[in-house]
C-alpha cells in the first residue's frame, strides 16, 4: 500500500490523538507531541507498509511537509 | 552582529557548541579523569569480510567529521577544528593466539576505555576491530563526548553497517552526512534566537521554589573516574506487560518506565520532590539531526507524585510534563544550572538520572549474528538508569552508579529491586500499593537481621541478684562516699527492708514508689522493693509536688520509700530510711515471677498526664543478660551509679554489677552534672563503666578535667550520638564508646553499636538488635522497607513494656499487632529511622512533637496541658527551637487570656511540671500564626529574645568578663544585665556547665557547679569569684593558689621561666590542709611592663610585694627551675632587711654559673619551654619550632595558657625569652640558711655536674631530698604526691 500524504496526517493524528484536520502542513510536530519515541512508532508502522524509511532521515525537517517531501525523494530515489 | 565566526575547517578553529562547552570544562577540572570516553562494541559472530569492514570503518570516519576533530586552549576559550591528521582508522588486532581471546579483547577494551585522553595530542576517536577466530570479532569504538553523543554513536555505527552491507552487496550507501559546521552553525543560530529567550523563561519558570535537589543517598554528587554497572535483562512477560500497562494510559512505554523509575527514586530522597535529568537528543527538527556530533542536552524533570492518584493519571500528567519540557530542550542544562545559582558545592539542579535509549539495537549485517554492549556513556555524577532497546525484541536495564555515593551491592540492590518495584506497577491501581522493599529485602532486613533468637533463662532480676549474693557474699558490692557494703551487707539491709515493705502490703502487682536522693539507702530501696515482690517506681524529688501527687495518685504504691516532710506523699504511707529494720526477719519473701513486673517508669505524657511504663523481669533480664555477655562484664568491673533512678539507663547502672559479683559506686547527688566531679570518681574509684547522654558526653570532653581518663567502657544513649561526639571521645578517653538506643517502653535498650576509634560511620548508628529483639522500619502501611528509606521504627520482641499503668487506651494506641509475627506485639517508637545496607539502624529524629532535652523525654502536649490549666491564657503552643545548631531550647507562644500575668504563669508551670519542661522563654503574641489549612504555622513562630536590656554597666572587671561569658555561652546579642539571673537569661543545667569551663579558661580555676546555683546572678557569681581569687585575674603577680586558715604562715612559691606560676596548682593542693600558698608570677607578663633589669631587682620586687601581703613573717619560699633561683636571691634581700626566713625549698634548680659557661640558647629551644609549662611534653612535639607554631599549637589546645588573651601569651613568651639573660647575668649573694634541694632524679644524664652541692657555695647548709622523675615532671600530679609530704614535714618544724 503506497503512502499518501493524508495517510501521513491520519497516522499522527492518531499517534497524539487528535484529529487529521489539526495537523497543519508547517506545524511543528514536536510542538504536537510528535517525541522520538512516537515517530519511532510511526516509522515501524510505515515501513510495515514497504516505505524504508530511517529515523535520522525524518528528525531534521519536523513539520509534516517536511516528511512528505522527503519520502517522496526517498520513493523518487527507487528504493525498493 | 552577524559577524560569523570561523568555521571549524579554519585554521583558527570554531568556538565549541554550548553542549561542548560544559564537557570542556568537566575534563578541564579533572584531565585524568577517563569517564567522558564513551565506548561501546560489537560482538560480531560469523565470517566477516575484515578489508570490507576496514574500507566502511574508514569510509564511515571520513564522512563523520567531529572524528577528526582536534581542540585547542586559547584565552578567549576553547576552539576545535577538523584536523584531517587526527582521522582515526580501523586498527585490526588479532587476540586469537590467547588463551581466552574474549577475555583479552575485553581486558584490552577495557585498559582502552580507562586511559584518559589528553585533548591536544590524542586521536579524539579510535576504532579498533579484534579477531578472536575466524568467525568472532569484537569491533570497539571509543570517542570522546566531546565529538559525539549517543544518537551520534548510533548513527556512526549504523552506518558503518550500512556501508558494510552495500560493500558485500555491491551497491552504493545512501546520502552522506551533513557536514559538522551545519551543526555549529546551528548552535550559533539557537544562541542569538527568540526561541532561546522563551525556552529560558520556559525553564526558569518550571524551577521557580526549588528546593536543594538530593539524590538516592547523601554525598556530593561530582563523578569520578568509573563506575558501577549492573545490567539487567528483563523478560519478555515484562515487555509485553510494559506495552500494554503504556497503551491503556496512552502513554509511550519509555515515558511510563521514566515515570516510574523517578517514581522510585523519590522513595530513596524521601523528599516530596524529586529532581530527575532525563537525557534528550535534541535531534527532532533539528537540521543537524544527522550529524554525528555532541548535541545531547539533560532535562531537568521535577517529578512530586501524589501515590494516592490512579497509576493511568499519574503518568498521563508526567508524559505531558515531558512533552513540555521537549518543546524547550534545546535551552541547555548547565546554562539554566549557572541561571539558578546552582553551581559548586552540594547545589545540583537534578538527581538520578533517567535514560531511555530505544534506538540501541544491534546494527544488521549480512550473514552476521551482531550484538551490542555499551561500555559507558559519559558522566555518573549519581545514579543512571538506562533502558536499552525497543521493549520488544529486548530492552536492558542498566544501573550505573558513582561508587562514591553507592557501594556495588546497593547499586546491585538497585536494579533488582526496581525490577521489582516497575513489574508491581504494573499491576497496581496506585503507586501507594506498591511496596519499595522486595522480597530479597525482607529476607535479608527484615527475617536475617531480627534473627537475635538467644536463649536466656527463665528467671527474675530478683532471683539473679540474690544468686549473686549467696555467690560472692564477701566481695564488696556497694559504695557511695565513706560507706562500702559488701555482698553479705547488702543482702541483709535488703532482705530486712523487704520484709518490712511485705508487711505494708508490697508483692505481685504492687507498687513501691521510691523518692530517695542517690545513696546507699536508694539502692537498698530499690532492691527490698524486687525482694519483696513489687515493682519499684521511682520518683524524681526534684519534680513539683503537684505532679508527684498525680503520680503516686494513680500508682497507688503500697508506701513511699522517702525522706520525712514531703507534702507530695501527704496520702500515702511514708517509710523514711531512719524507721528500716536493719535485720531480716523470720519470714520467707514472696517467690517472684518471670512474669511480674519489676518496676515501673513515668515519661512525659502528650495529653498532660505522664504515662507509667510497667516492665516485667523476663523483659529486664534478657537486656541485662545480654549486656553482661556481650560485652564480658566479670566481678573485676567497677560501674558508676550517676544516672537518676526516673531515667531507665539507671536500671542497668543499679542491677548489672549485681549480676556479675562487680562494684557499684553511687555518685554523690548532683554529680552527674559535674564533669570536674565525674573525672574525680572515675580516677579515684577507677571506674571501668559509666554511662553519658550525649549531650552531656559533649560537655565533659570540653573540660580539662576528662583530658587523659581511662575508662574501659563508655555508653551512650538517650538522645542521638554524633559523629563529633565519637571522634572527640577517641581523642581524649582511652577505652570503648558504645551507643545504644531505646525507649522505656522496651526495657531500656533494644538495639547497639560499637562506635571505636574506627568507626566512620556518619551518622553513628543505633545499630543491631540485641537477644530476642527485632527492629522493624516499616512505611505509611507497616510494610517493610529497604535501606536508604526513611520510615517509622517499630520495635518487637521480649523486651517490650507489659503496657501503661492503668492506661489500656494509650497502651492499644502505641502496642499494635506485630505483622509479622501473629499473635506477637510491637511498639510504635514515634522514632524515624533508616536502614543501612549492612543492617544497622540509624536514627532521624521523631515523627511526632515529641522531643528530647539532655536525653530527657518531653511530650509538648504535656507543657502544653500544663499551661492551659493555668487558665491564664486563651491559647498556647510549645515548640522547640534549634536557633543555634546543637542548642535546643523549649519555647511557649501563649496568647494572653483574662488574668495573665508572665511571672504567675511561670509560677504556675513551675509548679506542676518537672524542672527541665519548664519553658525558659514564653512569647506573649497577639495571635497565633496559622497556615493555609489554618494549622498552627510552626515556622512563622517568631524566635524568642532572651535579651534583657543592660540595665547597669558592669562594675568590676570580673562582672565585665563574665557578661561576656555568659553572653557566649547563651548567644545573646547583647550584654546581659549584671544583675540578670543566669537562669532566667535562658541558661539551663547544662548550659551551666559550658558557662564553668569558660570560667576556667578564664579566671584560671572552676569555682563549681555549685557556686553558680548558689548564686546565680551574674554579680553575685563575678563577687564570689573575687572573693575566692583574693585579687586573682590569673596574670597578677601574686595568686593565690590555695586558701589558708591563717593559722600558719603562707608558702610563697616563685614562678619558672614562663612567669606563671599555676603550674604549681597540684603542689599547693597536695599539701596538708590549712596552710596558703601563694604563687609569685612575673609582672613583665603585662606587656606594658617594663623587663626587669636583672634577677636581683625581680627579687627585691616580689620580697617586697609579699612583705606587704604578709607582714608578720616568717617567709617559706619555693621555686622550681629558675624559680628556685629566685626564691633563693628573695631570701637573700629578705634576710637583708631584718626578715624572718623558713624554708627556702627549690626544685631541681642549679645556680647561676652553671649556665654562664653554656652556649646561648635558641629561641626555639626557649619556647619549647612554653609547651611544658602548658602541660605537654615538648619531647613529643618534636615538629614545633616557630614561635607561630607553638602559639598556633597551645591556642588549639585547651591548657589554661593556650586561653591567655593575646597580649598575654605575648607576654609569657617575652618572659621566657627574657629568662636566659637574668640568669646569666645573675650573681647570687649569701643566704644565712638552709637550703632545701628537690633533686629530679632520673634527670642530668648528660650533665653530671650539676649537683645540689653547688649551692653550698652561696648557702650556709643543704637539705637534699631526691624524687624519681624528670626535670619537667616536678609539677605534676606523680612527683607533687612524693614533694608535698617532704615539704609539709620541713614546713610543720617551723609552726
Amino acid at each position: 500500500m503506497a503512502i499518501t500524504l493524508e495517510r501521513m496526517r491520519a497516522d499522527i493524528a492518531g499517534m497524539i490523538h487528535e484529529d487529521p484536520e489539526e495537523i497543519g502542513l508547517e506545524d511543528n510536530l514536536m510542538d504536537l507531541g510528535i517525541d522520538s519515541m512516537r515517530l519511532l512508532n510511526l516509522i515501524l508502522k510505515w515501513q510495515e507498509d514497504g516505505l524504508d524509511l530511517e529515523f535520522a532521515e525524518l528528525a531534521d525537517r519536523f513539520t509534516l511537509a517536511g516528511w512528505w517531501e522527503a519520502i517522496q525523494a526517498k520513493q523518487a530515489g527507487g528504493g525498493t | 552582529m552577524d559577524a560569523k565566526p570561523p568555521a571549524a575547517t579554519s585554521g583558527t578553529g570554531a568556538p565549541l557548541t554550548e553542549a561542548q562547552t560544559g564537557l570542556w570544562y568537566t575534563q578541564r577540572i579533572d584531565p585524568a579523569n577517563p569517564i567522558l570516553n564513551t565506548g561501546q562494541y560489537l560482538d560480531i559472530a560469523g565470517l566477516l569480510d575484515v578489508e570490507a569492514f576496514r574500507t566502511a570503518v574508514d569510509a564511515t570516519v571520513d564522512e563523520a567529521e567531529a572524528l577528526s576533530l582536534r581542540f585547542g586552549d586559547r584565552p578567549d576559550g576553547p576552539v576545535q577544528f577538523i584536523d584531517p591528521a587526527r582521522r582515526p582508522f580501523l586498527e585490526v588486532v588479532d587476540v586469537s593466539g590467547a588463551d581466552d581471546p574474549a577475555a583479552e579483547a575485553l581486558a584490552l577494551i577495557e585498559a582502552d576505555t580507562n586511559t584518559p585522553l589528553d585533548l591536544a595530542r590524542d586521536r579524539i576517536a579510535s576504532f579498533r576491530l579484534y579477531r578472536l577466530s575466524g568467525e568472532r570479532h569484537f569491533f570497539y569504538e571509543r570517542i570522546h563526548h566531546l565529538a559525539i553523543d549517543g544518537f551520534g554513536m548510533v548513527l556512526v555505527t549504523n552506518r558503518v553497517a550500512e556501508r558494510y552491507s552495500c560493500l558485500t552487496k555491491g551497491m552504493e550507501p545512501a546520502a552522506r552526512f551533513p557536514p559538522l559546521q551545519v551543526a555549529l552553525d546551528d548552535d550559533r543560530a539557537y544562541a542569538a534566537s527568540q526561541k532561546r529567550d522563551a525556552d529560558r523563561a520556559f525553564w526558569h519558570e518550571a524551577m521557580a521554589g526549588l528546593e536543594p535537589v538530593t539524590g538516592m543517598a547523601p554525598g556530593r554528587a561530582i563523578s569520578g573516574p568509573g563506575f558501577h554497572r549492573e545490567s539487567l535483562y528483563l523478560p519478555s512477560r515484562f515487555m509485553e506487560r510494559l506495552q500494554a500497562f503504556a497503551k491503556e494510559a496512552k502513554v509511550t512505554w519509555p515515558d511510563a518506565l521514566t515515570a516510574l523509575v523517578a517514581a522510585y527514586c523519590r522513595r530513596f530522597a524521601g523528599t516530596e520532590e524529586i529532581v530527575v535529568g532525563v537525557p534528550y537528543m535534541g535531534r527532532l527538527g533539528n537540521v543537524a539531526a544527522r550529524v554525528p556530533c555532541m548535541l545531547m542536552n539533560v532535562l531537568p524533570l521535577r517529578i512530586a507524585p501524589d501515590e494516592a492518584q490512579a497509576m493511568g493519571d499519574f503518568l498521563v500528567g508526567v508524559s505531558k510534563q515531558m512533552m513540555r519540557a521537549r518543546r524547550h530542550g534545546r535551552y541547555r542544562s548547565e546554562q539554566l544550572r549557572r541561571d539558578l545559582g546552582l553551581v559548586g558545592g552540594q547545589r545540583r539542579l537534578y538527581g538520578p538520572l533517567i535514560n531511555m535509549q530505544p534506538f540501541d539495537l544491534p546494527p544488521a549485517m549480512p550473514g552476521l549474528d551482531v550484538t551490542l554492549n555499551i561500555l559507558g556513556a559519559g558522566a555518573v555524577d549519581d545514579i543512571t538508569f538506562t533502558f536499552r532497546g525497543d521493549a520488544v525484541s529486548a530492552l536492558l536495564m542498566e544501573v550505573d552508579s558513582n561508587p562514591a555515593l553507592y557501594s556495588a551491592e546497593a547499586t546491585r540492590a538497585h536494579s533488582r529491586r526496581l525490577a521489582a518495584f516497575l513489574e508491581k506497577s504494573m499491576e497496581a491501581g496506585t503507586l501507594a500499593d506498591v511496596p519499595t522493599a522486595c522480597e530479597a529485602d525482607v529476607e535479608r532486613y527484615l527475617v536475617e537481621a531480627n534473627r537475635t533468637g538467644h536463649e536466656v533463662p527463665d528467671t527474675t532480676l530478683t532471683a539473679l541478684i540474690e544468686a549473686q549474693m549467696r555467690q560472692t557474699s564477701d566481695a564488696p558490692a556497694l559504695v557511695f562516699g565513706d560507706t562500702v557494703l559488701n555482698y553479705a551487707e547488702l543482702d541483709r539491709r535488703t532482705a530486712a527492708l523487704a520484709g518490712e515493705l511485705v508487711r505494708r502490703g508490697a508483692g505481685r502487682d504492687r507498687i513501691v514508689a521510691v523518692a530517695l536522693p542517690r545513696s546507699a539507702e536508694l539502692v537498698i530501696a530499690l532492691i527490698a522493693s524486687l525482694r519483696a515482690g513489687a515493682a519499684y517506681l521511682p520518683l524524681d524529688l526534684d519534680n513539683p509536688p503537684q505532679r508527684l501527687a498525680r503520680i503516686v495518685a494513680a500508682a497507688e504504691p503500697v508506701c513511699v520509700l522517702a525522706g520525712p516532710g514531703s507534702e507530695a506523699f501527704a496520702g500515702a504511707q511514708v517509710l523514711a530510711p531512719a524507721d528500716w529494720p536493719q535485720e531480716p526477719g523470720e519470714e520467707a519473701l514472696p517467690q517472684v515471677e518471670p512474669g511480674d513486673m519489676a518496676y515501673v517508669i513515668y515519661t512525659s505524657g502528650s495529653t498532660g498526664d505522664p504515662k507509667g511504663v510497667v516492665i516485667e523481669h523476663r523483659a529486664i533480664v534478657n537486656r541485662l543478660e545480654w549486656m553482661r555477655t556481650h560485652y564480658g562484664f566479670t566481678a573485676d568491673d567497677r560501674f558508676l551509679q550517676k544516672t537518676p533512678a526516673t531515667f531507665d539507663v539507671s536500671v542497668w547502672e543499679f542491677f548489672l554489677p549485681f549480676l556479675c559479683g562487680a562494684r557499684l559506686v553511687v555518685a554523690p547527688p548532683g554529680a552527674h552534672r559535674d564533669p570536674t566531679a565525674i573525672a574525680a570518681l572515675v580516677r579515684r574509684h577507677d571506674i571501668t563503666t559509666l554511662h553519658f547522654v550525649p549531650s552531656m558526653l559533649s560537655a565533659f570532653l570540653a573540660s580539662p578535667a576528662s583530658q587523659g581518663l581511662s575508662v574501659a567502657r563508655t555508653f551512650c544513649s538517650g538522645e542521638e550520638l554524633t559523629a563529633d561526639h565519637r571522634d572527640r571521645f577517641h581523642q581524649r578517653i582511652a577505652g570503648e564508646l558504645h551507643n545504644l538506643y531505646g525507649p522505656t517502653e522496651a526495657a531500656v535498650d533494644v538495639s547497639y553499636w560499637p562506635a571505636g576509634p574506627d568507626d566512620t560511620s556518619s551518622p553513628v548508628p543505633i545499630g543491631f538488635p540485641v537477644w530476642n529483639t527485632r527492629l522493624y522500619v516499616l512505611d505509611e502501611r507497616l510494610r517493610p522497607l529497604p535501606p536508604g528509606v526513611a520510615g517509622h521504627l517499630y520495635l518487637a520482641g521480649v523486651q517490650l513494656a507489659r503496657c501503661y499503668l492503668g492506661r489500656p487506651d494509650l497502651t492499644a494506641e502505641r502496642f499494635v499487632a506485630d505483622p509479622f509475627r501473629p499473635g506477637e506485639r510491637m511498639y510504635m517508637t514515634g522514632d524515624l529511622a533508616r536502614l543501612r545496607e549492612d543492617g544497622a539502624v540509624v536514627y532521624l529524629g521523631r515523627s511526632d512533637h515529641q522531643v528530647k532535652i539532655r536525653g530527657l523525654r518531653i511530650e509538648l502536649g504535656e507543657i502544653e496541658a500544663a499551661i492551659a490549666g493555668s487558665g491564664l491564657v486563651s491559647d498556647a503552643a510549645v515548640i522547640v527551637r534549634e536557633d543555634r545548631p546543637g542548642d535546643k531550647r523549649i519555647v511557649a507562644y501563649v496568647v494572653a487570656g483574662e488574668g495573665y500575668e508572665a511571672e504567675r504563669l511561670r509560677r504556675h508551670m513551675a509548679a506542676t511540671l518537672a524542672d527541665y519542661m519548664v519553658p525558659p522563654a514564653v512569647v506573649e503574641m497577639q495571635a497565633m500564626p496559622v497556615n493555609a489549612n489554618g494549622k498552627l504555622d510552626r515556622k512563622a513562630l517568631p524566635a524568642p529574645s532572651f535579651e534583657v536590656v543592660a540595665a547597669r554597666a558592669p562594675a568590676t572587671p570580673t562582672e565585665a568578663a563574665l557578661c561576656q561569658l555568659v553572653a557566649d555561652v547563651l548567644g545573646l546579642e547583647m550584654l546581659p544585665d549584671p544583675d540578670a539571673d543566669f537562669f532566667n537569661l535562658g541558661g539551663d543545667s547544662l548550659l551551666a556547665v559550658h558557662l564553668l569551663l569558660r570560667v576556667q579558661e578564664r579566671f584560671g580555676f572552676d569555682p563549681g557547679l555549685g557556686v553558680l546555683f548558689e548564686h546565680p546572678t551574674i554579680a553575685t557569681l563575678a563577687a564570689a569569684i573575687d572573693a575566692d581569687r583574693v585579687h586573682d585575674s590569673g596574670l597578677e603577680p601574686v595568686i593565690k593558689l590555695r586558701g589558708g586558715d591563717g593559722g600558719r604562715p603562707p608558702l610563697f612559691i616563685v614562678h619558672p621561666a614562663g612567669g606563671l606560676s599555676w603550674g604549681y596548682r597540684t603542689l599547693a593542693r597536695s599539701l596538708v590542709a590549712g596552710r596558703a600558698v601563694y604563687g609569685l608570677q612575673s609582672p613583665a607578663i603585662d606587656p606594658d611592663h617594663p623587663l626587669p633589669d636583672s634577677l636581683d631587682a625581680l627579687a627585691a620586687d616580689y620580697a617586697q610585694r609579699i612583705a606587704e601581703l604578709y607582714p608578720q613573717g616568717p617567709y617559706h619560699l619555693a621555686g622550681w627551675s629558675v624559680g628556685g633561683i629566685i626564691a633563693h636571691a628573695m631570701a637573700v634581700h629578705l634576710q637583708a632587711r631584718g626578715k624572718k626566713v623558713g624554708l627556702v625549698a627549690m626544685l631541681d634548680s642549679y645556680p647561676a654559673e652553671c649556665w654562664r659557661a653554656e652556649p646561648e640558647p635558641d629561641e626555639a629551644a626557649a619556647l619549647r619551654a612554653l609547651l611544658a609549662i602548658a602541660g605537654y611534653d615538648p619531647n613529643a612535639h618534636p615538629e614545633l619550632t616557630t614561635r607561630a607554631a607553638i602559639i598556633a599549637f597551645l591556642r588549639a589546645g585547651d591548657s589554661p595558657l593556650g586561653n591567655l588573651p593575646g597580649t598575654a601569651l605575648d607576654g609569657v613568651v617575652r618572659v621566657v625569652l627574657d629568662t636566659n639573660r637574668l640568669v646569666r647575668t645573675h650573681y647570687h649573694g649569701r643566704y644565712d640558711g638552709t637550703v632545701t634541694h628537690v633533686r629530679a632524679g632520673l634527670d642530668h644524664k648528660e650533665r653530671p655536674d650539676l649537683v645540689p652541692e653547688l649551692w653550698l657555695a652561696h648557702a650556709v647548709a643543704l637539705d637534699c631530698v631526691e624524687v624519681p622523675f624528670l626535670h619537667p615532671q616536678l609539677t605534676a600530679p606523680a612527683a607533687s604526691a612524693l614533694i608535698a609530704p617532704e615539704l609539709d614535714r620541713r614546713l610543720a618544724e617551723y609552726d
